[in-house]
């Protein structure tokens, strides 16, 4: 009899959720097998042995990594971090004072809510469009049809058809500048991370706004503090090893159907 | 004077989190009762303490919090009292995920179907210069439009019937999670069964048609036990309208 099968964390190319949720594993140490899978091609839906599926298909973060425990799928980019660094007993990666704790909270989730939709929405149509339009009819369909949730898959149609928002473009635009205000502000007072220590908010930040640094370079132009950050962010060896997990050439750009964009306040 | 005072409405979605964290961890609190039906939230003297002018907001001492789930995170870090979030990681995270899921999915979808039912007709019998001034004063873009469909009765067909489609969906997969663990995402009482009883306890009533004792045996038993819980019925003798006493009837027809 095979004992209780090992977690395997699959993930998809380093940016965006899967370079959050590699980075925060290997910041935090466990040892886990990884597998990298393309999510363009509809892998995360032909993962095996996943008896408990809800957070795979239900997830609010769209295509995301998914650790896979005992056949349970974990998901959210922000929670496996805070997952990996609690398992690991505490390593570092949330701040241990209860108010900069709900600080750092508060940030990952305005930054899960409004820069990673806002991201996602400009990084598929810029990259990830030609790949699915280009792609067989029936192909497309048979990943569809195992996309289980309604929104998500609406988003997956919208890019493959090119249904771009030209509001919801150039809102997302502006909330990428924002985010680039935001981090120069934070870090107006010379400090080195986020919030003191190197933290989840760092990363998070870090993979959804790297990967715009080139195509909305006027937000992120004459930002001191940010271009240091973002340098610095990248040198670490956590984050290198996460990007050296990459099978493309420009894992950065690598973006697949991400969270929708807020339909409520 | 408490160390801690409390904006917040009546016990219901967002406000009832901190409410009944803060009740269930025994850390005594200052209550501001700030009407959302009389736009109480962005008055100036609100908006002076959460600009963003949604309520809750929670000052401790010097430090002003807001954000309904990250407030009740802080109470469980800030204060003694019962831990309201397990050891293992594994159920962190569960219960981590299914908060996020309401606030971030579900809940939306419950907030409109309500703004378009009840809180636009019960706000609507003002002079339009009036409701339009108060739509002048709302930070929030997304808010002001957001009021403006309520208003007016402007949200589309489209939209309501997306998220009736969420919230039947939303429902179907709570009542799923309820058959596998006596609480949200754990074998304990949680953040997780706060955050998402404050947003479900009113279904039996709102949504007969789809939560019931014969169609969501879990969710009802699960209501009926997190309501027992003396924290809730001293945290429902808070709320100024009747839906305490209106939903404690459906509960007591649960067994
Ligand atoms: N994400 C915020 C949302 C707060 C929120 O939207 N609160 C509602 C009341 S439940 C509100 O203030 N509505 C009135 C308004 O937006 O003007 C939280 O969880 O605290």
């Amino acid at each position: 009899m095979p004992g209780p099968s090992l977690p395997i964390l699959y993930h998809g190319e380093p940016t965006g959720p899967s370079l959050i949720a590699l980075a925060a594993l290997f910041e935090s140490g466990l040892q886990l097998e990884t597998r990298s899978i393309d999510l363009l091609a509809g892998e995360r839906y032909a993962i095996p042995d996943v008896s408990e599926p809800l957070a795979l298909d239900h997830s609010v973060e769209g295509e995301g990594p998914v650790l896979l425990i005992e056949g349970e799928a974990i998901t959210d980019a922000v929670f496996l971090a805070q997952y990996f660094d609690e398992q690991a007993g505490g390593a570092g990666l949330q701040p241990s004072d209860p108010y900069v704790h709900w600080q750092m909270t508060m940030w990952c989730r305005q930054t899960s809510e409004r820069l990673a939709p806002a991201s996602a929405c400009l990084g598929t149509f810029t990259h990830a469009q030609d790949r699915l339009a280009a792609m067989e009819a029936a192909e497309f369909e048979r990943i569809a049809a195992q996309i289980e949730s309604a929104d998500l898959r609406e988003r997956w149609r919208d890019l493959r058809e090119n249904r771009v928002d030209s509001a919801q473009f150039a809102d997302s635009k502006s909330k990428v500048a924002q985010f680039c205000e935001r981090v120069e502000d934070q870090l107006a007072d010379g400090r080195t991370w986020l919030f003191g220590g190197f933290s989840i908010a760092d990363l998070v930040t870090f993979a959804w706004l790297r990967p715009l640094a080139e195509t909305e370079a006027a937000s992120f132009a004459a930002k001191e503090g940010l271009s240091a950050w973002l340098a610095r962010t990248e040198a670490r060896p956590s984050v290198r090893a996460a990007l050296d997990q990459a099978r493309t050439d420009d894992p950065l750009q690598a973006f697949a159907p991400g969270p929708e964009i807020n339909r409520w306040g | 004077m408490a160390d801690v005072t409390l904006y917040h409405w009546e016990p219901n979605a967002n406000s009832g989190k901190p409410m009944l964290a803060l009740m269930e961890k025994g850390v005594p609190f200052d209550s501001r009762y700030t009407n959302m039906l009389e736009f109480d939230q962005h008055k100036p003297e609100y908006l002076a303490v959460n600009p963003q002018g949604t309520i809750p907001a929670m000052i401790h001492g010097e430090r002003v919090l807001t954000e309904s789930t990250a407030i009740m995170e802080y109470v469980d870090q800030a204060f003694d009292g019962p831990a309201l979030m397990p050891e293992d990681a594994r159920d962190r995270w569960r219960i981590r995920w299914w908060m996020k899921f309401m606030d971030q999915w579900l809940g939306p979808s419950f907030s409109m179907l309500g703004w378009s039912a009840f809180v636009g007709p019960m706000v609507r019998d003002r002079p339009r210069e009036e409701l339009e001034a108060l739509i002048a004063r709302i930070p929030l873009p997304e808010r002001r439009r957001a009021w403006r469909k309520a208003m007016f009765g402007e949200f589309s067909e489209e939209e309501l019937g997306e998220s009736r489609r969420r919230v039947a969906l939303g429902i179907d997969l709570l009542e799923e999670e309820l058959g596998k663990r006596p609480y949200v995402g754990s074998d304990s009482y949680s953040l997780g069964d706060i955050n998402i009883f404050n947003s479900t306890y009113s279904l039996p009533v709102s949504h007969p048609d789809l939560a019931s004792k014969d169609k969501t045996p879990n969710i009802m038993r699960w209501l009926k036990r997190v309501y027992h819980r003396p924290a809730v019925q001293q945290t429902w003798t808070m709320g100024r309208g009747d839906l305490a006493k209106r939903y404690r009837l459906v509960i007591e027809e649960i067994d």
